[in-house]
């Protein structure tokens, strides 16, 4: 996880949701009787770093499971993780690409085209736009996200009116946004980080753009609305994990939250992947416990394929389907300056 | 796309958001043209600069003018710090051109490290909002910030011509500059002109910062981006020649913009670099417009 | 173990990296700062022709090697001309225009990073099999360097560093003395760059920013710039350290900004201390390579 660095305002949220559920799964008896310790070491979301980290859990830790997230550590570790036979878990990074690393390497978390897809489908049929402009950040998660918002859209039906890329270090967009302004869209789609999205969004109002714009979930961002303003309103993003009102689990674990840090998390949804991540690894060692079988990679492997199905207390049912995850959708709107549920998609 | 108001309206956000960017690269050019020195450095105060601003606006919660003056203060006593205990020590030493970029490098680094500890790496604005009042004139939206940006700008720049022509303390700085020595054989002091330099630099950066960090996110590693681009106008401007340097700035920040209507976006930032080529290739002394010669013009 | 032997390997890739960077920057007096841009070129031509032809890994390596080589006379040639200060920004330039050019482009993978790199040798022995290999070419690497420098020519190359005018006068040819030294240290990044890419199997442009060519200037200057050895201390200095300091257990949120800092203060106070570096000769008046 990166617990520093630029992600390091996620990653130690991430790692904070852990901890919660594995105080709560060591208050209830732990895993087959013992009780849960969670090994952290940051990867400051760098490549190299979380090879060594890997390696240091596999070699020194000798763990037989790593739940890893962000796409560029993911990818690399991946070829660790198969080689060594420890089951890889992806918890946060919704790269597609990650369904196909390898036979260790597993995702909990929803890969872009579950979110992506979905969203497309509906400003289409539900919102009713035909014009679509893609905005998109010039790196892994851009580039992904937005040819799948593009595919999706044309194949409903619809014209992608302007496709542009920005470079990650950029601060200005006037170009590309009066370029995207005279292609006349009715529908903007912006798929950035929390860094520069508050921006595009400012200079996007500022300039007379008016159209719709949505979001995905880097967007569900509460200090956004703070830096947006009245530019926020009517903002549409996803978010891959049932809210307070679909899920009575998750108002208790935000009061919980609110109280320990002091704050609200930084991107609730991903923080409640997080936590389930807990419940999913005590699922999956009980049942090789039950077996009889020691704990590896492999065994552990083949627990997930068996059991399929899981209740997972903060996101509900998860069905793993071969490499990939498929989970409902939620969208939300921001409306008076606060983020309401707006739709759920499955 | 080529609609004189769209047009219009590229130039004026351009201008606008290039104007942080002059002010760095006047205060960069200046430090080369005086010190003969590539001060990277001038990262590590604009680090300081912005999150000393940001800590008395958001922690203190000081009003606006006396954060700047906190900064200012802190930033140019950094300044000076560095040229006295740092830069002025190699001086004596004859260190090589290495062993100062090294030190000035390595400063930055260090100053951004300790800051990310105090700070951490999440993006800061220096204020709740982004968002800048908007008016429409003539056409083309004209932000509140745009206006503060170009007029610090001009302010800025007009105050350092008037500076470097008008007083003595400033014709110092262009006699050391020229020939230093020859300077300290009239009674000049190199030492000192040296330090008001790193202030007039110290008070650009602060400037500078402040238009930054109330336009978007800072991390504590976008200094040292920031200094690459007064690097790259600085080149382009040529050496010792601190209001082409400005100018450059703006034209390069031009160009990326409207480069927009040519190419996709994504490769804006890479004509950056290429003109950095280009200005090391073909013109290494700083791209040379011609100019009028008039009578008893001064060089 | 596979912990220790992976640092292990890390540890050799960067001796191979600040030895030859010392040789660029130490003996030859190049100031330039994008040694990582060479590592970055022999890392993905390898892999890249790894993934897509089936020429033999040593020689992929080779290929990559060869393209750094080349990459490095076409900036020394342009940047020399005009003079050394030149080539300090010319090389910043290059660098960062290299890795946006990557990062934009479809087949080396984008910002993404190259993955998919093929494995090479298979099974338990891969590892240990690497560690050799690594540690082989870094001993070859620094020997071959302090051979290099030792001799006839090394000393041609220390009068150049420190009285280009008297040896051009003698009428040597400083210029392409400066563009055979570059060549070679670029080139040797670059087959450190190969050998990277196949063990790691994964490629990613972040790699090989300015915190990787601080880092790199770091060990070199710790270590001792202008001597043999110096590279080796430095390289494993950077490397061992901070992954000791994991074992503390410390918060997290201060560990990475603290080891920055440590770093960052020890060349500050070598640069004003003790600038020979730790294996170099105490005091200023030294007439080999180093720092002044």
């Amino acid at each position: 996880m990166p617990l520093t660095g630029a992600q390091a305002g996620y990653g130690n949220d991430f790692v904070t949701g852990m901890r919660m559920a594995v105080k709560d799964v060591n208050d209830a008896g732990g895993i087959a009787g013992r009780p849960v310790e969670l090994v952290t070491l940051d990867t400051q979301a760098e490549p190299q770093l979380g090879i060594n980290a890997v390696n240091r859990l596999i070699g020194v830790e000798k763990m037989p499971m790593v739940l890893v997230a962000w796409s560029s550590v993911v990818k690399a570790v991946a070829p660790i993780c198969n080689r060594e036979k420890v089951l890889e878990i992806n918890t946060g990074a919704n790269s597609p690409e990650i369904a196909t690393l390898g036979d260790y390497v597993y995702t909990a978390f929803p890969l872009a085209e579950v979110d992506i897809t979905k969203l497309a489908q509906y400003v289409y049929q539900t919102l009713g736009k035909r014009r679509a402009a893609v905005l998109y950040i010039n790196n892994d998660t851009g580039i992904d996200a937005a040819k799948l918002y593009r595919d999706t859209f044309t194949k409903a039906g619809g014209q992608v009116v302007a496709f542009e890329a920005y470079d990650p270090k950029a601060t200005e967009f006037t170009g590309m946004l009066l370029k995207t302004r005279a292609a006349n869209p009715d529908v903007v789609h912006l798929h950035g980080l929390t860094a520069d999205t508050p921006q595009v969004i400012a200079q996007m109002r500022q300039l007379g753009l008016t159209q719709q714009i949505t979001t995905y979930s880097a967007g569900y961002n509460p200090k956004l609305i703070e830096q947006c303003g009245p530019a926020a309103e009517g903002l549409i993003v996803t978010s891959l994990a049932p809210g307070v009102q679909e899920n009575a689990n998750v108002a208790p674990f935000l009061e919980r939250w609110k109280k320990e840090v002091g704050r609200v998390p930084n991107g609730l949804p991903y923080v409640q992947y997080q936590y389930d991540m807990i419940p999913l690894a005590k699922a999956l060692y009980d049942h090789v416990d039950k077996k009889g079988q020691p704990a590896t990679g492999d065994t552990l492997r083949d627990a997930l394929v068996e059991i399929r199905t899981f209740d997972l207390p903060m996101t509900g049912k998860m069905v793993i389907d071969g490499h990939r995850v498929n989970k409902p959708v939620y969208l939300l709107t921001v409306k008076k300056g606060a983020f309401v549920p707006l739709a759920t998609l499955s | 796309m080529l609609d004189p108001i769209i047009l219009a309206q590229i130039l004026w956000t351009g201008i606008a958001t290039s104007a942080p960017y002059v002010l760095l690269t006047a205060g960069f050019a200046l430090t080369l043209k005086v010190t003969s020195l590539w001060n990277f450095a001038q990262a590590g105060l604009m680090a300081i600069a912005f999150y000393a601003m940001f800590f008395c606006l958001n922690v203190l919660a000081w009003p606006v003018f006396a954060a700047i003056g906190a900064a200012v203060v802190l930033t140019g006593a950094a300044a000076l710090a560095v040229e006295v205990w740092g830069l002025q020590v190699l001086r004596q030493r004859r260190s090589g051109n290495l062993t100062f970029f090294i030190f000035t490098l390595i400063l930055s680094e260090f100053v951004i490290y300790v800051i990310t500890l105090l700070f951490g790496t999440e993006p800061q604005t220096l204020f709740k909002s982004i968002l800048s009042p908007v008016a429409i004139i003539g056409n083309i939206a004209v932000s509140d910030w745009d206006k503060l940006a170009v007029a610090t700008a001009a302010a800025g720049l007009a105050a350092l011509w008037l500076f470097m022509t008008r007083t003595r303390e400033g014709q110092f700085l262009v006699a050391v500059a020229d020939n230093a020595k020859l300077a300290e054989l009239y009674g000049i002091s190199a030492q000192r002109a040296y330090r008001v330099v790193a202030v007039i630099a110290a008070l650009f950066i602060v400037g500078a910062m402040y238009l930054v960090g109330s336009h978007g996110g800072i991390v504590p590693n976008t200094p040292m981006e920031l200094v690459l681009t007064a690097v790259i106008a600085t080149l382009l401007g040529g050496i010792g020649r601190v209001f082409a340097a400005a100018a450059a700035a703006v034209v390069l920040a031009l160009i990326q913009s409207f480069s927009i209507l040519l190419i996709a976006s994504r490769w804006q930032n890479l004509l950056l670099y290429g003109f950095l080529f280009a200005a090391i290739l073909l013109f290494p002394r700083g791209v040379r417009v011609p100019r009028l010669r008039l009578a008893g013009a001064r060089r | 173990m596979e912990y220790l032997s992976t640092i292990g390997i890390l540890i050799a890739i960067y001796v191979i990296l600040a030895a030859s960077y010392n040789l660029v920057i130490g003996y030859g007096g190049l100031a330039t700062v994008a040694h990582p841009i060479f590592f970055a070129i022999g890392a993905y031509v390898s892999g890249l022709l790894a993934i897509h032809t089936s020429l033999p890994p040593p020689v992929t390596v080779l290929v990559g090697a060869a393209c750094a080589m080349l990459a490095s006379l076409l900036l020394a040639a342009s940047a020399l001309r005009v003079s050394g200060d030149y080539l300090l920004i010319a090389s910043l330039g290059f660098q960062l225009g290299l890795l946006q050019l990557i990062k934009n482009l479809e087949f080396t993978g984008g910002p993404g990073g190259l993955g998919g790199i093929p494995a090479t040798i298979v099974g338990p022995a891969r590892t240990p099999a690497y560690l050799v290999i690594a540690a082989l070419l870094a001993i070859a690497t620094v020997f071959a360097i302090r051979a290099l420098v030792r001799g006839p020519y090394g000393r041609a190359i220390t009068a150049m560093r420190d009285e280009e005018l008297a040896f051009t006068a003698l009428g040597r040819n400083a210029m392409s003395m400066k563009l055979v030294i570059f060549a070679i240290g670029c080139g040797i990044a670059g087959v450190a760059g190969g050998l990277y890419a196949f063990y790691f199997q994964y490629v990613s442009p972040d790699q090989f920013e300015v915190l990787q060519s601080a880092a790199i200037l770091t060990m070199v200057v710790l270590g001792g710039m202008g001597t043999a050895f110096g590279p080796v201390v430095g390289a494993v200095l950077l490397l061992a350290i901070p992954q000791a300091i994991t074992f503390l257990q410390l918060p997290p949120s201060i560990m990475a900004p603290m080891q920055g800092i440590i770093f960052t203060v020890l060349v500050l106070v070598f640069l004003f201390l003790r600038p020979a570096g730790i294996m170099g000769h105490a005091g200023r008046r030294r007439r080999t390579a180093g720092l002044t």
